[in-house]
Protein backbone atom coordinates (compact mmCIF):
# COMPACT_ATOMS: atom_id res chain seq x y z
CA UNK A 1 0.00 0.00 0.00
CA UNK A 2 3.02 2.18 -0.43
CA UNK A 3 1.56 3.47 -3.70
CA UNK A 4 -1.59 4.69 -1.92
CA UNK A 5 0.56 6.65 0.49
CA UNK A 6 2.45 8.12 -2.40
CA UNK A 7 -0.80 9.41 -3.88
CA UNK A 8 -1.83 10.73 -0.50
CA UNK A 9 -4.90 8.53 -0.15
CA UNK A 10 -6.66 9.28 3.08
CA UNK A 11 -9.83 7.39 4.07
CA UNK A 12 -11.18 10.52 5.68
CA UNK A 13 -10.79 12.47 2.45
CA UNK A 14 -12.40 9.65 0.48
CA UNK A 15 -15.33 9.66 2.87
CA UNK A 16 -15.58 13.43 2.60
CA UNK A 17 -15.75 13.26 -1.18
CA UNK A 18 -18.39 10.49 -1.01
CA UNK A 19 -20.45 12.66 1.30
CA UNK A 20 -19.93 15.60 -1.05
CA UNK A 21 -21.12 13.58 -4.02
CA UNK A 22 -24.28 12.32 -2.37
CA UNK A 23 -25.08 15.74 -1.00
CA UNK A 24 -24.70 17.17 -4.48
CA UNK A 25 -26.74 14.32 -5.95
CA UNK A 26 -29.57 14.97 -3.53
CA UNK A 27 -29.57 18.73 -4.01
CA UNK A 28 -29.32 18.60 -7.79
CA UNK A 29 -32.05 15.99 -7.96
CA UNK A 30 -34.31 18.21 -5.93
CA UNK A 31 -33.47 21.55 -7.53
CA UNK A 32 -32.33 20.79 -11.07
CA UNK A 33 -33.40 17.45 -12.50
CA UNK A 34 -36.91 17.28 -11.15
CA UNK A 35 -38.14 20.73 -12.22
CA UNK A 36 -36.39 20.61 -15.58
CA UNK A 37 -37.58 17.13 -16.46
CA UNK A 38 -41.06 18.09 -15.34
CA UNK A 39 -41.14 21.14 -17.55
CA UNK A 40 -39.70 19.15 -20.46
CA UNK A 41 -42.42 16.55 -20.05
CA UNK A 42 -45.05 19.26 -19.80
CA UNK A 43 -43.82 20.93 -22.96
CA UNK A 44 -43.75 17.61 -24.78
CA UNK A 45 -47.34 16.97 -23.80
CA UNK A 46 -48.38 20.43 -24.83
CA UNK A 47 -46.70 20.14 -28.22
CA UNK A 48 -48.29 16.76 -28.83
CA UNK A 49 -51.66 18.14 -27.88
CA UNK A 50 -51.37 21.17 -30.08
CA UNK A 51 -50.19 19.03 -33.00
CA UNK A 52 -53.20 16.80 -32.54
CA UNK A 53 -55.45 19.85 -32.38
CA UNK A 54 -53.95 21.22 -35.57
CA UNK A 55 -54.65 17.97 -37.35
CA UNK A 56 -58.22 17.97 -36.19
CA UNK A 57 -58.70 21.58 -37.20
CA UNK A 58 -57.30 20.90 -40.64
CA UNK A 59 -59.53 17.88 -41.04
CA UNK A 60 -62.56 19.85 -40.01
CA UNK A 61 -61.63 22.72 -42.30
CA UNK A 62 -61.34 20.45 -45.32
CA UNK A 63 -64.62 18.82 -44.38
CA UNK A 64 -66.31 22.18 -44.15
CA UNK A 65 -64.82 23.23 -47.46
CA UNK A 66 -66.17 20.11 -49.11
CA UNK A 67 -69.56 20.72 -47.60
CA UNK A 68 -69.57 24.30 -48.81
CA UNK A 69 -68.60 23.22 -52.30
CA UNK A 70 -71.37 20.67 -52.41
CA UNK A 71 -73.85 23.24 -51.17
CA UNK A 72 -72.73 25.80 -53.72
CA UNK A 73 -72.96 23.37 -56.60
CA UNK A 74 -76.38 22.25 -55.46
CA UNK A 75 -77.56 25.84 -55.10
CA UNK A 76 -76.26 26.77 -58.54
CA UNK A 77 -77.98 23.70 -60.00
CA UNK A 78 -81.21 24.75 -58.41
CA UNK A 79 -80.82 28.31 -59.58
CA UNK A 80 -80.25 27.07 -63.13
CA UNK A 81 -83.35 24.94 -62.87
CA UNK A 82 -85.42 27.87 -61.68
CA UNK A 83 -84.13 30.06 -64.46
CA UNK A 84 -84.88 27.41 -67.07
CA UNK A 85 -88.37 26.88 -65.75
CA UNK A 86 -89.15 30.55 -65.68
CA UNK A 87 -87.91 30.92 -69.26
CA UNK A 88 -90.17 28.11 -70.39
CA UNK A 89 -93.08 29.59 -68.48
CA UNK A 90 -92.51 32.97 -70.03
CA UNK A 91 -92.57 31.56 -73.51
CA UNK A 92 -95.73 29.65 -72.72
CA UNK A 93 -97.38 32.68 -71.19
CA UNK A 94 -96.42 34.86 -74.13
CA UNK A 95 -97.93 32.43 -76.58
CA UNK A 96 -101.07 32.14 -74.55
CA UNK A 97 -101.49 35.88 -74.31
CA UNK A 98 -100.85 36.28 -77.98
CA UNK A 99 -103.50 33.73 -78.81
CA UNK A 100 -105.97 35.37 -76.48
CA UNK A 101 -105.27 38.78 -77.96
CA UNK A 102 -105.66 37.41 -81.49
CA UNK A 103 -108.95 35.85 -80.62
CA UNK A 104 -110.19 39.03 -79.00
CA UNK A 105 -109.13 41.14 -81.91
CA UNK A 106 -110.88 38.83 -84.32
CA UNK A 107 -114.02 38.93 -82.26
CA UNK A 108 -113.94 42.69 -82.14
CA UNK A 109 -113.44 42.88 -85.88
CA UNK A 110 -116.28 40.49 -86.47
CA UNK A 111 -118.57 42.39 -84.19
CA UNK A 112 -117.63 45.62 -85.89
CA UNK A 113 -118.31 44.15 -89.30
CA UNK A 114 -121.66 42.83 -88.17
CA UNK A 115 -122.59 46.20 -86.74
CA UNK A 116 -121.59 47.92 -89.96
CA UNK A 117 -123.63 45.47 -92.01
CA UNK A 118 -126.70 45.90 -89.88
CA UNK A 119 -126.37 49.66 -90.09
CA UNK A 120 -126.05 49.60 -93.82
CA UNK A 121 -129.14 47.39 -94.18
CA UNK A 122 -131.07 49.69 -91.93
CA UNK A 123 -129.87 52.74 -93.86
CA UNK A 124 -130.84 51.16 -97.13
CA UNK A 125 -134.33 50.44 -95.89
CA UNK A 126 -134.67 53.96 -94.63
CA UNK A 127 -133.47 55.40 -97.92
CA UNK A 128 -135.87 53.16 -99.84
CA UNK A 129 -138.81 54.18 -97.77
CA UNK A 130 -137.84 57.84 -98.10
CA UNK A 131 -137.50 57.43 -101.89
CA UNK A 132 -140.88 55.76 -102.07
CA UNK A 133 -142.44 58.61 -100.15
CA UNK A 134 -140.80 61.14 -102.44
CA UNK A 135 -141.97 59.26 -105.55
CA UNK A 136 -145.48 59.02 -104.16
CA UNK A 137 -145.59 62.68 -103.34
CA UNK A 138 -144.14 63.59 -106.79
CA UNK A 139 -146.66 61.41 -108.52
CA UNK A 140 -149.41 63.04 -106.56
CA UNK A 141 -148.23 66.41 -107.69
CA UNK A 142 -148.04 65.19 -111.30
CA UNK A 143 -151.29 63.27 -111.45
CA UNK A 144 -153.12 65.25 -108.95
CA UNK A 145 -154.30 62.31 -107.16
CA UNK A 146 -153.00 59.47 -105.47
CA UNK A 147 -152.69 56.53 -107.76
CA UNK A 148 -154.18 53.39 -106.60
CA UNK A 149 -153.90 50.06 -108.11
CA UNK A 150 -156.66 50.52 -110.50
CA UNK A 151 -155.28 53.80 -111.81
CA UNK A 152 -151.93 52.31 -112.23
CA UNK A 153 -153.35 49.55 -114.31
CA UNK A 154 -155.31 51.98 -116.40
CA UNK A 155 -152.25 54.14 -117.08
CA UNK A 156 -150.13 51.16 -117.92
CA UNK A 157 -152.80 49.88 -120.32
CA UNK A 158 -153.18 53.32 -121.94
CA UNK A 159 -149.52 53.61 -122.42
CA UNK A 160 -149.34 50.13 -123.86
CA UNK A 161 -152.13 51.09 -126.41
CA UNK A 162 -150.25 54.25 -127.35
CA UNK A 163 -147.29 52.25 -128.07
CA UNK A 164 -148.98 49.86 -130.31
CA UNK B 1 7.35 26.61 -9.65
CA UNK B 2 10.24 24.84 -8.02
CA UNK B 3 8.29 21.63 -7.43
CA UNK B 4 5.37 21.51 -9.86
CA UNK B 5 4.78 17.77 -9.55
CA UNK B 6 3.27 16.93 -6.21
CA UNK B 7 1.06 13.87 -6.20
CA UNK B 8 -0.74 14.13 -2.85
CA UNK B 9 -2.94 17.17 -2.25
CA UNK B 10 -1.58 19.89 -0.01
CA UNK B 11 -3.12 20.03 3.43
CA UNK B 12 -4.21 23.53 4.33
CA UNK B 13 -5.16 22.86 7.88
CA UNK B 14 -6.97 20.55 10.26
CA UNK B 15 -10.51 20.68 11.53
CA UNK B 16 -10.06 18.64 14.72
CA UNK B 17 -8.52 15.49 13.22
CA UNK B 18 -9.91 16.09 9.78
CA UNK B 19 -7.42 17.27 7.17
CA UNK B 20 -8.75 19.96 4.87
CA UNK B 21 -6.90 19.81 1.58
CA UNK B 22 -6.96 22.35 -1.23
CA UNK B 23 -8.75 19.84 -3.51
CA UNK B 24 -11.47 19.31 -0.94
CA UNK B 25 -11.89 23.06 -0.74
CA UNK B 26 -12.29 23.21 -4.52
CA UNK B 27 -14.76 20.36 -4.34
CA UNK B 28 -16.87 22.44 -1.97
CA UNK B 29 -16.54 25.48 -4.18
CA UNK B 30 -17.64 23.44 -7.20
CA UNK B 31 -20.63 22.14 -5.29
CA UNK B 32 -21.57 25.63 -4.21
CA UNK B 33 -21.29 26.97 -7.77
CA UNK B 34 -23.32 24.10 -9.19
CA UNK B 35 -26.03 24.41 -6.58
CA UNK B 36 -26.29 28.17 -6.98
CA UNK B 37 -26.45 27.93 -10.78
CA UNK B 38 -29.04 25.16 -10.73
CA UNK B 39 -31.18 26.99 -8.21
CA UNK B 40 -30.97 30.12 -10.36
CA UNK B 41 -31.84 28.10 -13.45
CA UNK B 42 -34.96 26.64 -11.87
CA UNK B 43 -35.92 29.55 -9.68
CA UNK B 44 -38.87 30.32 -11.91
CA UNK B 45 -39.43 27.41 -14.24
CA UNK B 46 -41.36 28.55 -17.25
CA UNK B 47 -42.90 26.60 -20.10
CA UNK B 48 -41.21 28.94 -22.53
CA UNK B 49 -37.61 28.75 -21.38
CA UNK B 50 -34.95 31.45 -21.49
CA UNK B 51 -31.37 31.98 -20.38
CA UNK B 52 -30.01 29.53 -17.84
CA UNK B 53 -33.11 27.40 -17.87
CA UNK B 54 -32.70 26.94 -21.61
CA UNK B 55 -29.07 25.90 -21.26
CA UNK B 56 -29.76 23.39 -18.51
CA UNK B 57 -32.76 22.04 -20.35
CA UNK B 58 -30.50 21.30 -23.30
CA UNK B 59 -27.91 19.53 -21.14
CA UNK B 60 -30.43 17.58 -19.11
CA UNK B 61 -32.55 16.67 -22.11
CA UNK B 62 -29.49 15.33 -23.90
CA UNK B 63 -28.42 13.37 -20.83
CA UNK B 64 -31.88 12.01 -20.24
CA UNK B 65 -32.33 10.82 -23.82
CA UNK B 66 -28.93 9.16 -23.72
CA UNK B 67 -29.72 7.36 -20.48
CA UNK B 68 -33.20 6.28 -21.54
CA UNK B 69 -31.92 5.07 -24.90
CA UNK B 70 -29.40 2.83 -23.18
CA UNK B 71 -31.23 1.80 -20.04
CA UNK B 72 -34.91 2.02 -20.92
CA UNK B 73 -37.42 4.38 -19.35
CA UNK B 74 -37.84 2.50 -16.07
CA UNK B 75 -34.18 2.22 -15.13
CA UNK B 76 -33.43 5.67 -16.53
CA UNK B 77 -35.41 7.19 -13.69
CA UNK B 78 -32.93 5.73 -11.19
CA UNK B 79 -29.74 5.94 -13.26
CA UNK B 80 -30.20 9.40 -14.68
CA UNK B 81 -29.66 11.56 -11.55
CA UNK B 82 -26.50 9.68 -10.58
CA UNK B 83 -24.98 9.67 -14.05
CA UNK B 84 -25.91 13.30 -14.63
CA UNK B 85 -24.44 14.36 -11.30
CA UNK B 86 -21.18 12.61 -12.18
CA UNK B 87 -21.08 14.52 -15.44
CA UNK B 88 -21.90 17.94 -14.01
CA UNK B 89 -19.67 17.55 -10.97
CA UNK B 90 -16.63 16.45 -12.97
CA UNK B 91 -17.22 18.93 -15.79
CA UNK B 92 -17.61 21.90 -13.48
CA UNK B 93 -14.69 20.96 -11.27
CA UNK B 94 -12.44 20.50 -14.32
CA UNK B 95 -13.40 23.83 -15.78
CA UNK B 96 -13.25 25.67 -12.46
CA UNK B 97 -9.75 24.23 -12.06
CA UNK B 98 -8.67 26.16 -15.16
CA UNK B 99 -9.59 29.54 -13.71
CA UNK B 100 -6.81 31.94 -12.81
CA UNK B 101 -5.71 31.80 -9.20
CA UNK B 102 -5.41 28.04 -9.13
CA UNK B 103 -1.95 26.93 -7.98
CA UNK B 104 -0.80 30.55 -7.83
CA UNK B 105 -2.54 31.88 -4.74
CA UNK B 106 -0.54 30.63 -1.74
CA UNK B 107 -1.78 29.93 1.74
CA UNK B 108 0.94 29.28 4.34
CA UNK B 109 3.30 28.38 1.52
CA UNK B 110 0.89 25.92 -0.10
CA UNK B 111 -1.36 26.60 -3.13
CA UNK B 112 -4.82 27.48 -1.82
CA UNK B 113 -6.68 26.04 -4.81
CA UNK B 114 -5.94 22.96 -6.85
CA UNK B 115 -8.08 21.32 -9.53
CA UNK B 116 -10.26 18.79 -7.75
CA UNK B 117 -9.54 15.82 -9.99
CA UNK B 118 -5.77 16.22 -9.78
CA UNK B 119 -6.11 14.48 -6.42
CA UNK B 120 -6.53 10.70 -6.50
CA UNK B 121 -8.64 10.87 -3.32
CA UNK B 122 -11.39 12.65 -5.18
CA UNK B 123 -11.38 10.55 -8.33
CA UNK B 124 -11.06 7.31 -6.37
CA UNK B 125 -14.04 8.33 -4.27
CA UNK B 126 -16.08 8.97 -7.42
CA UNK B 127 -14.98 5.67 -8.97
CA UNK B 128 -15.85 3.78 -5.78
CA UNK B 129 -19.31 5.38 -5.72
CA UNK B 130 -19.79 4.46 -9.35
CA UNK B 131 -18.74 0.83 -8.83
CA UNK B 132 -20.62 0.28 -5.59
CA UNK B 133 -23.82 1.83 -6.94
CA UNK B 134 -23.49 -0.31 -10.06
CA UNK B 135 -23.41 -3.46 -7.95
CA UNK B 136 -26.23 -2.28 -5.72
CA UNK B 137 -28.43 -1.70 -8.78
CA UNK B 138 -27.44 -5.08 -10.20
CA UNK B 139 -28.51 -6.75 -6.95
CA UNK B 140 -31.72 -4.78 -6.90
CA UNK B 141 -32.75 -5.50 -10.50
CA UNK B 142 -31.53 -9.10 -10.72
CA UNK B 143 -31.98 -10.47 -7.23
CA UNK B 144 -29.23 -12.22 -5.28
CA UNK B 145 -29.34 -15.50 -7.23
CA UNK B 146 -29.17 -13.97 -10.68
CA UNK B 147 -26.48 -11.61 -9.49
CA UNK B 148 -24.29 -14.45 -8.23
CA UNK B 149 -24.93 -16.41 -11.42
CA UNK B 150 -23.11 -13.65 -13.28
CA UNK B 151 -19.85 -14.65 -11.62
CA UNK B 152 -20.21 -18.27 -10.59
CA UNK B 153 -21.52 -21.05 -12.80
CA UNK B 154 -21.02 -24.81 -12.82
CA UNK B 155 -19.62 -24.74 -16.33
CA UNK B 156 -15.84 -24.64 -15.74
CA UNK B 157 -15.12 -22.38 -18.71
CA UNK B 158 -17.71 -19.85 -17.68
CA UNK B 159 -16.59 -20.17 -14.07
CA UNK B 160 -13.17 -19.04 -15.19
CA UNK B 161 -14.64 -16.24 -17.27
CA UNK B 162 -16.74 -15.19 -14.30
CA UNK B 163 -13.69 -14.99 -12.05
CA UNK B 164 -11.90 -12.95 -14.69
CA UNK B 165 -14.86 -10.60 -14.83
CA UNK B 166 -14.82 -10.35 -11.05
CA UNK B 167 -11.24 -9.18 -11.28
CA UNK B 168 -12.38 -6.85 -14.06
CA UNK B 169 -14.78 -5.17 -11.63
CA UNK B 170 -11.83 -4.04 -9.53
CA UNK B 171 -9.96 -2.99 -12.64
CA UNK B 172 -12.90 -0.76 -13.48
CA UNK B 173 -12.45 1.19 -10.27
CA UNK B 174 -8.76 1.63 -10.93
CA UNK B 175 -9.22 2.58 -14.58
CA UNK B 176 -12.03 5.04 -13.85
CA UNK B 177 -10.15 6.80 -11.08
CA UNK B 178 -6.72 6.82 -12.70
CA UNK B 179 -8.01 7.91 -16.10
CA UNK B 180 -9.65 11.00 -14.66
CA UNK B 181 -6.82 11.68 -12.25
CA UNK B 182 -4.13 11.16 -14.91
CA UNK B 183 -5.74 13.40 -17.47
CA UNK B 184 -6.40 16.30 -15.15
CA UNK B 185 -3.12 15.99 -13.26
CA UNK B 186 -1.17 15.83 -16.51
CA UNK B 187 -3.06 18.88 -17.71
CA UNK B 188 -2.10 20.75 -14.55
CA UNK B 189 1.53 19.80 -14.97
CA UNK B 190 1.56 20.77 -18.64
CA UNK B 191 -0.04 24.14 -17.90
CA UNK B 192 2.37 24.82 -15.06
CA UNK B 193 5.37 23.87 -17.17
CA UNK B 194 4.30 25.89 -20.21
CA UNK B 195 3.44 28.89 -18.04
CA UNK B 196 6.88 28.52 -16.48
CA UNK B 197 8.52 28.69 -19.89
CA UNK B 198 6.56 31.70 -21.14
CA UNK B 199 3.51 33.01 -19.36
CA UNK B 200 1.87 34.95 -22.21
CA UNK B 201 -0.11 33.63 -25.19
CA UNK B 202 1.89 30.38 -25.43
CA UNK B 203 -0.23 28.54 -22.80
CA UNK B 204 -3.42 29.59 -24.59
CA UNK B 205 -3.69 26.56 -26.94
CA UNK B 206 -3.08 24.31 -23.96
CA UNK B 207 -5.91 25.98 -22.10
CA UNK B 208 -8.23 25.24 -25.02
CA UNK B 209 -6.99 21.69 -24.99
CA UNK B 210 -7.68 21.42 -21.26
CA UNK B 211 -11.22 22.74 -21.76
CA UNK B 212 -11.83 19.95 -24.25
CA UNK B 213 -10.12 17.36 -22.04
CA UNK B 214 -12.22 18.49 -19.09
CA UNK B 215 -15.40 17.97 -21.07
CA UNK B 216 -14.30 14.68 -22.61
CA UNK B 217 -13.24 13.21 -19.26
CA UNK B 218 -16.56 14.17 -17.69
CA UNK B 219 -18.42 12.60 -20.63
CA UNK B 220 -16.27 9.46 -20.51
CA UNK B 221 -16.81 8.99 -16.79
CA UNK B 222 -20.53 9.47 -17.23
CA UNK B 223 -20.85 7.15 -20.21
CA UNK B 224 -18.73 4.40 -18.65
CA UNK B 225 -20.70 4.52 -15.42
CA UNK B 226 -23.93 4.38 -17.40
CA UNK B 227 -22.77 1.46 -19.53
CA UNK B 228 -21.51 -0.50 -16.53
CA UNK B 229 -24.81 0.07 -14.75
CA UNK B 230 -26.85 -1.04 -17.76
CA UNK B 231 -24.68 -4.09 -18.48
CA UNK B 232 -24.58 -5.32 -14.93
CA UNK B 233 -28.27 -4.87 -14.23
CA UNK B 234 -29.24 -6.90 -17.27
CA UNK B 235 -29.82 -10.64 -17.14
CA UNK B 236 -27.08 -12.89 -18.37
CA UNK B 237 -27.59 -13.23 -22.11
CA UNK B 238 -26.36 -16.81 -22.54
CA UNK B 239 -28.13 -19.31 -20.31
CA UNK B 240 -27.30 -22.91 -21.15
Amino acid sequence: MEILNQFGINPLLLAAQVVNFFLLLFILKRFLYKPILKVLEERKKKIEESLRNTEEIEKRLSETNEKIEVMISRASDEAQKIIDESKKERVLYLEETKEKADKMAQEIIKKGQEAVQAESVRMEQEVMSKVAEVVVSAMEKVTGKVLNKKDQKEIIEKEVKNLS
Amino acid sequence: MENAIVLPPEILGYFKNFPITNTLLVSWITMAVLIIISVLATWKVRLVPSGLQNLFEMIIDFGHTTVSDLAGDKKAKVFFPIVMTFFLFILFSNWIGLLPGFATIKFHGEPLLRSMNSDLNMTLALALISAILTHIFALRYLGLLEYLKKWFTLNPIFLFVGILELVGEFTKIVSLSFRLFGNIFAGEVVLATISGIFAFIVPLPFYFLEIIVGFVQAAVFMMLTLVFMVLLSEKHAEEH
